[in-house]
């Protein structure tokens, strides 16, 4: 019954306008971040003067990182932290519209009277939003690619692709796709809660918000061990580690570029791995909850 | 032996904080019958069929639907079950094909079937135009493509004709009609009572929640049948006459006319006695109602 349910849910999501919507604005937006540093490190180096004319507004050691940053195999990691950003916002739309719009159009009452299992839905809509992700992902990979061969033309430089960064690749999708996944879990709660695309996006909004501004509170993790402790169990700091190590994997440095970044401060992977798992798990069975204990219609 | 019923209902209670919306219902519904679930707006019917859809819980009692209960195995019940509640729901987006295909995929039913029900429903000439360019008329037939997509044993529809011009009603009432006569079960809500009374055996009226009447079409309006009498002199006095014979529940004037609730064996018998006190008869006949009138009396009068 799940494959079938899978295939059902893949089928609506992926003739639904919303989503390529979606996976074109974040086309665009990574383009046009990825043009503009482009531009920040050709003015540098003057690149379209010869090296006559350069515009310096940063320094060398940034302007090299932005340099691996926009070729091979910089370029990979750049897209990740790119889907880890904007990526998670237009996830969190993506999740609320996929469950909202089946309480807003009704749909829901004739699915659940054709497959009754409401655990299997919610589990086939999860995997069907982490497919598309993972699809935009990799449509927003090659998008990289393809812009990282014209900029290495223009700039030069980038080491170039080994088979041990292909091979970085699917590690690097899976632990982006894991970095979105309590955000996606907490939409789909929220969805749940109020029934409506609505509620899902501003929980699964206001939930980021929250987590980024606890977040801040990592700060505090320098003043005592205990602090740093109970700030590492916050979902933030965990999710930065992971962020980090696929910026690392393909050979990025996030501390030039941010340099209040202390990574000494962050948890180790093994702890990230398994908060953000502790947390998804809590936001999952949140909306299974609600899911199945739920009257869908009647006069309530 | 008889055979399990299609639907049994013991119990049957849902309530909203202190809102009972269904109060304790109790319903059988045997394998084959055209069965009528009847109550004004707010009455309880959509929970009930919600109840017994799975999709709402019950605070109390059982439902279940072709031998299993519906809460506990909800997959064994619904299996064959085709349901539409409500108003219709598609994907605006995906046409009325591929809606029917999602819903196919879902409930692990042969796409095969999806063809012939277009077929079936007039829509194969619109069936890849998006749902939202439908009008509300073929989205309601498409509800009932969607319906019959599990080959259902037993069929539930809330409104089927909602939304349909006179020739569309038509069909689906003649759909219904074929579907019965292969064996099938349905469960009709309506209000649509001249279409109810055409297509069902039996019907159960609520009203608040609660089971008011529930029988055989044909009997429930033998009972509320009557005798009508013109009386030529003094109906105040034939009036009181009648009012007193054994049998008589009670009399209604209406200028000469005396509408008489009585058992309409009993019409001679009433003339007879008339004559006998100087009463002279016009006209004798039965009065009989309709299953509009029948709801709209006992849905008013009943507490």
């Amino acid at each position: 019954m799940l494959p079938q349910l899978c295939a059902a849910e893949w089928l609506k999501l992926w003739r639904r306008p919303l989503a390529w919507v979606l996976l074109g604005i974040f086309l665009g937006l990574l383009t046009l971040y990825l043009t503009l540093w482009f531009l920040v490190v050709a003015l540098h180096v003057g690149a379209f003067t010869g090296g006559n004319e350069r515009i310096a507004i940063l320094a060398d050691a940034q302007i090299a990182e932005l340099r691996n940053q926009l070729t091979f195999p910089g370029i990979f990691g750049a897209v990740l932290g790119q889907f880890n950003s904007i990526g998670g916002l237009l996830a969190i739309i993506l999740a609320a519209g996929a469950l909202g719009s089946d309480y807003s159009w009704g749909t829901l009452r004739s699915l659940l009277i054709r497959a009754p299992d409401r655990g299997a839905f919610l589990l086939a809509k999860t995997l069907a939003v982490l497919l598309a992700l993972t699809v935009g992902l990799l449509v927003a990979l090659a998008l990289g690619a393809g812009l990282a061969l014209i900029f290495t033309a223009v700039l030069g430089g980038g080491s170039g692709m080994g088979w041990r960064d292909l091979l970085a690749l699917p590690l690097g999708l899976l632990r982006a796709l894991y970095i979105v996944l309590p955000y996606i879990l907490a939409t789909l709660a929220c969805t749940a809660y109020g029934r409506s695309v609505l509620a899902g996006v501003g929980g699964g909004l206001l939930f980021l918000a929250v987590d980024i501004g606890a977040g801040s509170l990592n700060a505090l993790a320098g003043v005592h061990p205990l602090l740093r402790t109970m700030t590492n169990l916050l979902l933030q700091p965990n999710i930065n580690t992971l962020v980090v190590q696929n910026s690392q994997l393909f050979g990025l440095d996030q501390v030039v570029l941010l340099s209040g970044l202390d990574l000494s401060q962050l948890p180790p992977w093994p702890q990230a791995v398994l908060v953000i798992g502790l947390y998804s798990a809590l936001f999952y069975f949140s909306a299974w909850r609600m899911i199945k204990r739920r009257d869908i219609g009647g006069a309530g | 032996m008889m055979s399990t019923p299609a639907i049994s209902t013991e119990q049957l209670t849902k309530r909203y904080g202190t809102r009972t919306v269904v109060d304790a219902l109790n319903l059988e519904v045997a394998q084959g019958e055209v069965f009528g679930l009847l109550g004004p707006n707010g009455a309880g019917k959509t929970t009930t069929i919600a109840m017994l859809l799975g999709l709402v819980q019950p605070t109390a009692g059982r439902a279940s639907v072709l031998g299993h209960d519906v809460w506990t195995t909800p997959a064994a019940a619904l299996r064959r079950v085709g349901a539409m509640i409500e108003a219709p729901a598609f994907y605006p987006y995906l046409s009325g094909r591929i809606n029917l295909r999602i819903l196919a995929q879902a409930g692990g039913v042969d796409p095969k079937r999806i063809d012939p029900l277009l077929e079936t429903v007039d829509l194969t000439a619109r069936a890849d135009d998006r749902v939202r360019t439908y009008s509300q008329g073929m989205k309601q037939r498409l509800a009932i493509a969607a319906a019959l997509l599990p080959d259902p044993a037993l069929v539930i529809l809330d409104e089927p004709t909602n939304g349909l011009d006179p020739a569309g009603t038509v069909e689906v009432r003649n759909l219904i009609r074929t579907l019965a006569a292969d064996g099938r079960t349905i469960l009709l809500c309506s209000h649509m009572l001249h279409e109810v009374e055409q297509l069902c055996a039996r019907v159960a009226i609520l009203k608040a929640g609660r089971l008011i009447r529930m029988g055989g079409v044909a009997e429930l309006l033998r009972r509320t049948q009557g005798v009508r009498l013109r009386i030529v002199s003094d109906p105040a006095a034939a009036a009181a006459l009648l009012a007193n014979f054994a049998g008589v529940r009670g009399v209604q004037r209406q200028d000469d006319i005396l509408l008489v609730d009585a058992p309409v064996e009993q019409a001679a018998a009433l003339n007879s006695h008339l004559t006998q006190h100087g009463v002279a008869v016009a006209e004798l006949g039965v009065q009989s109602s309709d299953l509009e009138t029948f709801f709209l009396d006992v849905t008013s009068n009943e507490a």
